[in-house]
């Protein structure tokens, strides 16, 4: 399922899980049930820890599986689930039949990518009157999220709903998500769930990762575990001056020496930090335990690794030698939506989202028909095979206050019950499209999304709860066919790291430990700083701690085992 | 701060009333005045009605000035806001921890680099930018036509109502590296110049966006006092044979020194404080190694990585810092015979 998913940083991808989830669900349960003892998971988090093992069974809802559609392309190595048909919207089924929502009111705070809606638009409206909850949206910046959300948790007056993705979890959130947020067990756990079917139809491995310090607590988007960062490329423009698709890092390079011609203001791509982490197979960064992994017996971070410089060197020469559009160097902050000077072909290449593949094609299609974005295969560094890290199979999670109400949690639950509706529902349709007639417009099968509709619906309900991962694209179903073609090949190539599956918690006097690392490499990159400063705040890092937390984690390993085989 | 609880001495430091010759008088008044000897119930009663109108102002400070400093005391620290719903409960329960957070500070690399960034900044400002305000005032005071007056103040102040994304990105669109004037030189064969991310020249590029900006507006106070010096000297200064630039020597600039001289020793206690959205905005684009300051380290460790402790240390000792260096400025006014923000 892909919400219109708006423009992200230049320089950063967002690295916001595709929202897809996997309809092999029973394998996925068997596979990502950790087989874990809990183990010091104290409730303040300060101690640190994993949820999970066989308390954790009790708290798991039920898995229920739903069978609306049956996709197109099953899932297979981790990707999502494929539909390329067309719509038939006469047939779609209703998933919810009675409002649950109890007209409450619900303020939920959540990342948005894009320019916000008015707040009494008619998508909001149309979804809060299906839900039968009033939902009121503070929508914030997702590049600069994780900036305002550490002093939202900090003030005593948080809003009911607080969507926190796993990226944004660093420093002390993870303790404020144990002491800020309620546990839902009691209307989730076990059989419970059967009130909200769509909610029993997320996988259990997503749910596994909402454990947060022993309680269930987060309402999970399930994720394909196959990496959410594509290279994404103007094949247009490839096709038409006879570049070929690079195969290796030198091959990058050179293509690049080709496109760049800064005098007629076209650059080769955006910053390509997080490509070239894949293409050297680094450790994943989207979250600190999946960058550990347990390699000839010791514990490894993927800061400390080989492939890190190598990764960061390719990327600054591609910065020294002028290849990079200058606004890649702005950095996050002033960051602007790279989607005009891309379809305006300003640079032809750059790293994001998958979602981005759809949504670019579909922001262009009607005054741009020449304009084709796609996706490149990651290429291995050698030109070899690439060494990819698999991803959390959850990533971004919705938590309710701890001082909501039983019935503003109800509310919540139901507007998560809509929003978890799978492919082939009408609330489907109207959380990923909106309102026939005024948010899309259906010809031959083929919605395609208003103005209004591309203004209005986008981020906000998808980021509730989603059902399991999805990618459907009625309206561009050659994409929906590459992107989940994509993901099944970069599966094959991908890895399980050592807690990979895992939801945990650091203890609090290494929070801060690799707070800085992501700065240093954008100013290594960018030439700012040497890779010798890396090195040196690599011993630093070991020395303040990261030693210690190498313990932490071996002994987390040799207590519970690694939760993914 | 201290000076709207004394309301007598509030209307002398209302520089821009006082005439040009006056400015050495105001130290001998003191001890002219009778209410040194009146006693303080006896003053209280006196000026009642003044103390009750500053009142309000006085809360307000009280509130949102002096309340907030017992925050402080997360600096002794490892707090986190986190444990419960209230910070001050939560300050309660946080751990005390001495100076830690203060000895990690100092042995912060990146804190120096913050302060150093920061001295740096400040003293180009005080000599890039200071100067300028004083220059357009002179410039606009010699304007007659009122029309014309009129038009160019307007136009010198507008940019200080556009916020600094707006500023930025106007900056971006003209210096950034593909930007008009990049763009320019490489059609005529030149590289492209990349202003806005080069690290190097960052601290004059925030110095110009500020001119650019607030310059103009920094006028108003010194228009102000311009505009209370009486015609009659600059007529008697001209009859006597003065021509423009010895007028503007001995009538204008005495007329602007004390204002000149408070708001230096103003500038001089905010040293510590170059700019904060300014620089946060653009702090990416050349790295914290050149764009740091101590109000976005605060900031940044602060809120980005939730270390308030760490953060409230660093602060604080900003804090301390910029009242040293006020007391000192203002030390170094007296000894100027001028006024200060306060008289001793």
């Amino acid at each position: 399922m892909t919400p219109n998913t708006a423009p992200s940083a230049p320089s950063a991808p967002s690295r916001r899980s595709f929202l897809a989830s996997t309809a092999v669900a029973a394998a996925a349960v068997a596979g990502g049930m950790p087989l874990l003892a809990a183990c010091g998971g104290s409730d303040s988090g300060s101690g640190g820890g994993t949820s999970a093992g066989k308390s954790a069974k009790k708290l798991l809802p039920a898995y229920i599986a739903t069978n609306v559609v049956t996709p197109d392309i099953a899932a297979k190595n981790g990707s999502a689930v494929g539909f390329t048909s067309k719509l038939d919207i006469a047939a779609l089924k209703t998933s919810v039949p009675k409002k649950l929502g109890k007209g409450g009111k619900v303020s939920i705070m959540s990342p948005f990518w894009g320019s916000p809606p008015k707040s009494d638009n008619a998508y909001y409206k149309a979804m809060n009157d299906l839900i039968g909850v009033d939902v009121e949206w503070q929508n914030q910046d997702g590049n600069t999220y994780d900036q305002k959300l550490g002093a939202v948790l900090a003030s005593s007056d948080i809003p009911d709903v607080v969507v926190i993705p796993g990226w944004n979890m660093g420093g002390k959130i993870p303790s404020a998500i144990i002491g800020k947020f309620a546990d839902l067990g009691p209307y989730l756990s076990g059989d419970a769930i059967k009130q909200y079917p769509n909610l029993a139809a997320i996988p259990t491995d997503a749910w596994q990762r909402s454990l947060f310090g022993g309680k269930l607590r987060g309402l999970p988007q399930p994720a394909p575990y196959v990496t959410g960062i594509v290279p994404l490329y103007r094949k247009d423009i490839f096709d038409k001056e006879g570049y070929e698709v690079p195969t290796s890092a030198d091959e990058f390079m050179a293509l690049c020496k080709e496109i760049t011609n800064a005098k007629a203001k076209r650059w080769a791509c955006l910053d390509m930090k997080w490509t070239a982490f894949q293409s050297f197979g680094v450790l994943s960064g989207s979250e600190k335990p999946l960058g550990w992994n347990l390699v000839d017996g010791k514990m490894v971070y993927r800061i400390e690794t080989q492939e890190y410089l190598e990764a960061l060197e390719w990327t600054r020469k591609l910065f020294a030698a002028g290849y990079v559009h200058p606004d890649a160097r702005l950095g996050k902050s002033a960051a602007t939506d790279p989607g005009p000077k891309f379809a305006a072909g300003e640079f032809l290449i750059y790293a994001q989202n998958i979602s981005q593949w759809w949504s670019r094609t579909a922001e262009q299609a009607t005054q741009n028909p020449d304009y084709k974005i796609w996706g490149m295969d990651i290429f291995g560094h050698d030109g070899g095979s690439p060494t990819l890290w698999a991803e959390q199979p959850a990533g971004i999670f919705a938590f309710v206050s701890k001082k909501a109400s039983e019935s503003v949690i109800r509310d919540v639950l139901a507007v998560a019950n809509v929003t978890a509706a799978p492919y082939g529902t009408k609330e489907y349709m109207l959380t990923n499209y909106g309102v026939e007639g005024t948010h899309y417009t259906v010809k031959n099968g083929v919605p395609t999304k208003t103005d209004q509709g591309n203004n209005e619906v986008i981020n906000a309900y998808v980021m509730v709860a989603s059902p399991t991962a999805t990618i459907a694209h009625p309206d561009f179903p050659e994409v929906a066919k590459a992107q989940v073609e994509w993901q099944q090949r970069m599966g094959a190539f991908t890895k399980k790291s050592s807690f990979y599956g895992m939801q945990i918690t650091e203890p609090s006097r290494y929070t801060n430990l690799s707070n800085d690392f992501e700065q240093l490499e954008d100013d290594i990159v960018r030439g700012r700083k040497k890779i010798s400063d890396m090195q040196q705040a690599v011993s630093d890092w070991k020395s303040k701690g990261g030693d210690q937390l190498r313990d932490w984690y071996k002994k987390l390993l040799d207590e519970n085992g690694p939760a993914a085989s | 701060m201290s000076h709207s609880t004394v309301p007598r001495s509030g209307t002398e430091a209302d520089t821009t009333e006082k005439t040009p010759v006056a400015s050495g008088g105001a130290t001998g008044s003191r001890e002219k005045r009778p209410s040194g000897k009146v006693s303080l119930r006896l003053r209280f009663r006196r000026d009642r009605v003044l103390l009750l109108m500053t009142l309000p102002a006085v809360l307000l400070v009280l509130l949102f000035n002096y309340v907030p400093i017992l925050g402080n005391i997360v600096a002794f620290q490892d707090y986190d806001p986190y444990i419960s719903d209230n910070g001050i409960v939560s300050m309660l329960h946080s751990p005390w921890v001495g100076i830690e957070n203060f000895q990690r500070v100092f042995e912060d690399s990146a804190f120096w680099d913050a302060v150093q960034n920061t001295l740096v900044l400040f003293f180009l400002q005080l000599v890039l930018y200071f100067p300028i305000p004083i220059g357009l005032a002179l410039l606009i005071n010699s304007v007659v036509r009122p029309r014309v007056r009129a038009l160019s103040q307007a136009i010198l102040y507008l940019p200080h109502f556009f916020s600094w994304v707006l500023v930025i990105a106007v900056f971006q669109q003209l210096f950034g590296g593909a930007g008009i004037l990049s763009q320019l030189l490489r059609q005529h064969g030149y590289d492209g110049l990349d202003i806005m991310t080069d690290p190097d020249t960052f601290k004059f590029l925030i110095t110009a966006q500020s001119v650019w900006k607030d310059a103009g507006w920094g006028i108003i106070v010194f228009l102000a006092a311009l505009s209370s010096v009486s015609p009659d000297l600059y007529e008697a200064a001209a009859m006597d044979g003065a021509g423009r630039w010895r007028r503007m020597w001995h009538i204008t600039l005495p007329a602007l020194r004390p204002v000149i001289a408070l708001l230096l020793v103003l500038r001089v206690g905010d040293a510590l404080t170059v700019g904060f959205e300014q620089i946060l905005l653009q702090r990416d684009a050349v790295g914290p190694g050149a764009a740091e300051v101590l109000d976005t380290f605060v900031w940044w460790n602060g809120v980005r990585n939730q270390d308030f402790g760490y953060a409230a240390a660093a602060g604080l000792i900003k804090g301390v810092v910029s009242l040293g260096l006020v007391l000192a400025a203002n030390k170094v006014a007296h000894l100027m015979g001028e006024q200060g923000v306060y008289k001793k």
